[in-house]
This record gives structure tokens, sequence and C-alpha cells, in this order.
């Protein structure tokens, strides 16, 4: 496959491609080596630790959800200035920070999920300090950990095309060894090369399918089988082993069981006390105020914060209600899409088992394929059948939106059609439902905890990816950037263009706060509300 | 000569801001070479009691005295068998044995030779390189009293060590306890088990103690003076006039709450006239 790429396309860069592919997989798989030492060392602190717990896990949350983007500042203003190496590093830095997570919180949730008779047998026995790492922690967080480093490593390739083309005040600043994410990026937004943009999609989706089935596969049924199994239970047969993977840090937030990812989430949601928040505002507080110091390299003094407002992308904060409104829109509409087409195939696959038989396996590939890769090749493609860029964006954007939504409120409501217990659909078949009765009699009120939940965990990732894909970056080569207005793409802007760091932190908290008001107004009532339909197994 | 003493021990667990008095004011001793089982309704605070003999669980107030010196940390002269067994899924049973061994600091070939010899003693010589996940409930159990043992504890405390297996088994476990109970070559003859089962209380206890629930007081104990052993007793009236003393008790117990709690229909009714 490499030798068709070299010999049929007439770019210098392809001939890079095994030195490519060789960079790109070390540098993810160091950043995952990085992030499994760090995620299981902070994740047993966190989880042993009251005081490192009371810290650690609200930051942590946080941090983990700001979007890549809103490292850039602090990556840039530090790493930049080591040259070569320096830029290496700071792509690692940023798929570190969208790797690490599934990791440490994985090893949390193991850690949690022990149960206490083995717990307290140890404890018992005396197995204190050392010792119980050695003999408890350790063997019951290995599947988490496994699993969680495979979800990392999906992570790694999703985010690495916007980690090795970083845009930087007009620059595109690419890593010295090359890499996958950077040719892709190149052969779309610069050579604007379909063919080669498809093949490389294509290329590197063959080699995230290829690990998953052939490395990760072993090791999670290695360490997920026999001896294992009456601690931690990952259900590996449910939808197909690679969305599993990619799920499983819901999954190990609570028990490890992923039917229970409700009331996973709504524990999320009802985590943390005062003392934690105040404590995590603080450490947020004070993280800004250390970035802005950093890129301003003095106090931000109001002088400063002033400076920003008033430098662009600042005139167009004036359509702030706009923009935000237009964002919420093309959330809305392709969250509806995936909620609609979401039941639907998930009802479908419950209900008829050949079309989940040829449904499943489609599926499977289809995680394969790093949805961010996809955004420039479909954006130039749309481009080219339609003539128009804006338009074309904004299709893209919203075909992106879906293909990120849907497979949340898929993973869901899959997961808990399969776990309607035997019971309820006995009853239902002796009270002789059938057909669409039996659908809305039975089965979405059993899965609406789920719909809930993915709804959650679907706007969650929609927020993340509408950074990117309002947003065409410019290129090298000098053709502009192109963007449709949004919240998203003012951000984008901000950092891409202008540099503008207060602008730029002052979106994030204008995302961050219309994430809070969703959870508190909308998701908390309805997990409140449908807490009550959920069976437990 | 007594053990064991609890002296007005008193626990309260504090949730979402309700207090809830789990363990009352609770005193009695336990001899050495008696088997002692403490019977109440579920959350009657009788587990909680027992952890805390154990030291697992922290008291608000008195003090447990083990051969006059107070406790309140895990000791491996006080060992525990738990109802869900507590074993660790990654280890072999020869291993789950091993473990508590090398936290006392036993060399290796000592400790699988103790390891092997108990569990040859609990009956499961052939399954010492098995898994949890591949034995039985009782094989696990039995696992679990090996664990316990090979710590060569004084005492040994059970929680409802038999009510997560089927009867056929527990029949089989609880003659193998008392065996372990009566075996003079064992240095473990002192035992507490927490049961909510009175026939198996009566049937291996020579004391027990009725707790009532919320807050878990004692309101009573008998002395079982059925001789052993009782397998041939099973179907006295002698037997059966214990069982039914336990019982009365229970309902004592119960009747207590009944008249604090102002829902019920007798409380109703004395007000009312």
């Amino acid at each position: 496959m490499t030798w068709l790429i070299v010999t049929f396309l007439p770019y210098d860069e392809t001939k890079n491609l095994p030195l490519y592919t060789f960079s790109t997989i070390s540098r993810i798989g160091i950043t995952l080596v990085v992030s499994v030492a760090w995620g299981v060392s902070f994740g047993i602190l966190a989880a042993t630790n009251k005081w490192a717990s009371l810290i650690l896990t609200p930051v942590i949350d946080l941090l983990q959800s700001i979007p890549i983007l809103g490292y850039f500042p602090m990556v840039i203003g530090f790493l930049f200035a080591l040259g070569p190496l320096g830029i290496e590093l700071s792509v690692m830095v940023l798929l570190f920070t969208s790797m690490a997570w599934a990791i440490f919180f994985g090893v949390i949730g193991a850690i949690r999920g022990i149960p206490t008779n083995v717990a307290e047998s140890s404890r018992s026995f005396g197995l204190t300090g050392w010792r119980y790492i050695r003999h408890v922690i350790l063997p019951a967080i290995t599947p988490a950990v496994v699993s969680g480093a495979n979800l990392a490593w999906c992570d790694g390739w999703f985010f690495m095309i916007a980690a090795e083309y970083i845009q930087y005040r007009g620059d595109v600043i690419s890593p010295p060894s090359g890499g996958l994410g950077f040719l892709l990026a190149r052969a779309a937004y610069e050579y604007r090369d379909m063919t080669l943009a498809a093949v490389l999609l294509i290329f590197i989706t063959f080699i995230v399918v290829y690990f998953n089935t052939l490395t990760w596969h072993r090791l999670i049924d290695r360490v997920s089988t026999g001896t294992y199994k009456p601690v931690i239970r990952i259900d590996l047969s449910g939808v197909g082993k690679l969305g599993v993977a990619k799920a499983s840090i819901w999954i190990h937030f609570g028990r490890l069981h992923w039917p229970k990812s409700f009331s996973i989430a709504s524990q999320r949601l009802r985590r943390y006390t005062r003392v934690e928040k105040i404590v995590a505002i603080i450490l947020v507080a004070s993280t800004i105020f250390f970035i802005l110091y950093n890129v301003f390299g003095q106090i931000p003094t109001i002088a400063n914060i002033q400076g920003g407002f008033n430098r662009p992308p600042a005139e167009e904060l004036v359509y702030l209600p706009v923009f935000i409104v237009l964002t919420m829109g093309r959330l809305a509409i392709a969250y509806g899409i995936s909620l609609t087409v979401a039941i639907s195939m998930g009802v479908l696959a419950a209900e008829h088992k050949r079309f989940a038989t040829i449904f499943f396996p489609l599926y499977d590939i289809g995680q394969g394929v790093p949805i961010l890769a996809l955004f420039p090749v479909l954006s130039l493609g749309l481009n080219q059948i339609i003539g128009d860029q804006r338009i074309a964006l904004e299709i893209t954007c919203i075909i992106m939106l879906v293909l990120d939504m849907i497979w949340y409120m898929f993973l869901n409501i899959v997961s808990a059609v399969k776990n309607i217990p035997t019971e309820i659909n006995e009853v239902s078949q002796l009270l002789g439902f059938k057909g669409v009765k039996r659908i809305t009699h039975i089965v979405i009120p059993s899965i609406l905890p789920a719909i809930v939940t993915g709804s959650i965990l679907s706007w969650g990732t929609g927020w993340n990816t509408i950074i990117f894909a309002e947003y065409l970056p410019s290129t090298s080569s000098g053709i502009p950037p192109t963007s449709i207005p949004g919240i998203g793409s003012l951000l984008d802007k901000a950092g891409y263009e202008y540099g503008n760091t207060v602008i730029l932190i002052f979106m994030l908290g204008i995302i961050a706060a219309i994430v809070l008001l969703m959870e508190g107004l909308v998701w908390r009532r309805l997990l409140r509300k449908f807490e009550k339909y959920h069976v437990e197994v | 000569m007594s053990v064991l003493e609890v002296e007005h021990v008193t626990k309260t667990f504090a949730n979402n801001n309700t207090k809830m008095l789990a363990v009352d004011d609770v005193n009695f001793s336990v001899r050495k070479d008696e088997f002692m089982c403490l019977v109440g309704p579920s959350g009657c605070g009788k587990s909680t009691l027992l952890r805390i003999i154990a030291g697992l669980e922290k008291l608000d107030f008195g003090r447990i005295l083990f051969q006059g010196q107070p406790i309140d940390k895990p000791t491996p002269k006080i060992a525990m068998v738990f109802q869900l067994f507590g074993l660790l899924p990654w280890k072999t049973a020869l291993e789950n044995v091993e473990v508590p061994l090398e936290v006392l600091g036993v060399p290796k070939e000592n400790r699988v030779h103790i390891a092997e010899e108990y569990l040859r003693m609990v009956g499961l010589d052939g399954f010492e390189k098995t898994y949890p996940h591949d034995l039985s409930g009782g094989m696990k159990q039995r696992v679990g009293i090996a664990r316990a043992l090979a710590l060569k504890p004084e005492v040994l405390l059970m929680d409802e060590p038999f009510s997560s297996l089927d009867e056929l088994t527990a029949k089989t476990l609880r003659e193998l306890v008392l065996n372990i109970w009566q075996n003079p070559a064992l240095p473990t003859n002192t035992f507490i088990m927490v049961s909510h089962n009175v026939e198996e209380a009566v049937f291996m206890a020579d004391r027990v103690i009725v707790m009532s629930p919320r807050p878990g007081k004692v309101i009573g104990e008998i002395r079982v003076n059925v001789p052993r052993p009782r397998s041939q007793y099973l179907r006295d009236k002698e037997y059966f006039r214990y069982v039914d003393e336990v019982i009365e008790l229970l309902e004592k117990g119960k009747a207590i709450i009944k008249d604090k709690s102002p829902l019920s229909l007798t409380a109703k009714r004395s007000s009312k006239f």
C-alpha cells in the first residue's frame, strides 16, 4: 500500500511516507507510555489519598474538558523556544492533553470498583501501604489501564491531525520529522488533492484498525478473561470491541460495567462537594493567571486585558449572541440527526438479528476512522462538488458533529437495548405487546436513561468538535482560512490568526458557561426524572 | 477466663446529615474456647460490631480488650472469615492463603508449605493452583477459612460465613468449622460468628447473643446446653426449645421498635386512649 502511494502520487513528501508513518506511530507510542505512567501514578494517588483526590480530581476533570486548542498558549510559550526538539515536544504535549485522561479516570474507577469484601479482607490480613498497592490495586487496575491505554491510543490518532499541523499567528508549524497527520492536512489544505487525502485517510484508518485488532484486542482479552472476571467485567461481546475500548472511559468511572453508564453519568454530575468546587475554581483561576503571566511575560494587568479586548478579533465580539445561536443551532441539528438515527438503528438492531449481523461489523470499521482526519477530506470534497466554500464548510461541520455525536448515542442505546432484562421481555410477550406497541411501551422507556446519558456525552464531545469544525485553517501557500460564523470559529480566529490569548480564554469561558448551564438546566433534571426507569441488572 | 471483652461499644454512622446509631452501648465478654454467636435481624449492627472487633471499623465510644489490651487495628491474633469470601481474584487459592503470611514475614518456602497444609485441612488439596473464579462458593469459603487459620489466630471472627452458600454446602461447612473449633491441635479455639439463621446459631454456639435493630442493642443471651456433637439432637425438643427462646427474644426486639415508631398501630392506639 505504501508502495502504491509513493509511486502514484507526484509529491515530494509522499516519498517520506514510511518515515512519516514511523514518526507518527512512535510519537503516539511515546506519549502513550508517558500517559500510562502519569495516569497510573496520579490515579492511584487520587483514589487512595483523600487530600490528593480533593485537589486532583476536579482539576483534572476540568482540564480534560478544555479542548486541545486551549492548551496552545502555554505549550507554545514554553516549548517553541527550544527549536525543532521543542516543536516535537509540544506536539507530544498536545497529544498528551488528549490521551492521558482516559487512563487516569480508568484507574480511579477501577480502584473505586474494588469490592468492599476484597478491600476489607485485605486490610484485615494486614495488607496496607505498598503491599496493598502491589497485591490489590495493581492487579485490580490492570484491565482498566489496558483499555484506557487503548482508548488513549485511539484518541491520539484522533487528535494527531490537530497536533501535527499547528497554526500559530498565520504560520503553519509542523514537526521536523513530519507525520501522517501533517501529510494529510497538507494534502487537503494546501495541495487540495482529494485523491491523495482520501488514500491517506484510508491508510490511517487501516493502521488504526490493524493495531486495534492485532494488539489491543489480544491485550484486552488477556487481561479481562478468566481470573480477573469476578471483579472487573468489561463486556467485550457488546457493540464491537473497538467501540467498547473507546467508550470505556465512561464505563470505568463507576463499577466497570457499561450498562451502568447511566448511574455513572449521574454520579459524575453530582460528584463534587462544595469544597471541591471551590478548590477547583481557585486552581483553575490560578492556572489561567499562570498562562496569562507566561504569555505576557508579566502579571496581567487590567490594561493587558483591555488591550486584548481591543485587538482583533475583538470587533466580532459584538455578534457574540448571534454566534452562540448559530453554533447552538448547528449542535442542535446534529444532535437531532444523531438522536433519530441512533434510536432507529439501535431499536432495529435490537429487534432484528439479521440487521444486527450486517450492521455491527460495518459500524466496527467505522469506529476506526479518525473523524478529525475526515474533516479536511470532507470539506475539500464537498467544496469541489458544491463550489461554495462556506456552504461546503457548513455541511462538513454538521456531518462532523453527527459522526462524532452519534457514536455515544448509539453505544449507550445499544447497550441499554441489549440489557433489557429477560423478565421484562417475557412480561411483554405474555401481555402480547408486538411491533409498534412493544417499541413504545417496552423498548423506548427502558432505553430512556441511556438516551439521556448518551445525550450528555454526545453534547460534550460536540462542543469539543465544533472548535475544529467551524474553521478551515489557512495554508502556508497563502490560501486564506475559511470559516463559518460561530463561537468555535471565533475562538479559532483568536487562537490561530491573531494569537489573542485574552479573547481565546474569554471564549473558552463562554463555552464552559454554556456547557455548565445546559448541565444544570437540562441534563440534571432529565437524569433525575428518568432515574427510576433504570433497571439494575 | 475471657479472651475478648466488649465494653460500652457505641458506633454512629453519619449519612447526609442524618446520624444513625448503629451499635448502642454493647457489652459482653467471650471466654477462651467458647463458640459465641451474634444473632439479629438485618441492620441490627451485628456485622458492624464484628468489624469493630476486627479493627476494621473505628468505634465512637467504649473499647475492645483482647487479652486485657485495647485494640483498634487489625491484628493477626484475630482473623476473619467474610460472607462474600474476600478472596483476591488475581491470586490462586494457594497464593490467597499465602498473602497474609507474607505480610507477617514468613519466608517463601515456609509459607507455601503452611498454605498447602491448611488447604489440605479444609479439603482443597488439588485446587492449589485454581483461581477463585473457577471455584464454587463453598470452595471459596474453604479458602477463606484456610487463609484465616493459617495465621494461627486465637480468635476467629465469622461474618455470616454460610449465608451466601446453598444449604447442603453450608451444612458440610458448619461441620468443618465445628471440627476445627474442637481440634486441640489448632491454636484457634475461640470463635465469634454473626448469623441471622437462628437454627444455625443454636446448632453451633455455646452461647447466643441476641441483638435488636436501630439502634443495635443486646437484648438477651441464651446459653445452649445441648451436648455435642449436636447433629444427633437436631430433632429433639430440647434443641427446639432453644430455637424458640431465641426467636422469642427476636420478636421482643421487634416489639420494642414498634412501640417507638410514631406510625405503629400500638403507638397510635395508646395515644388515642
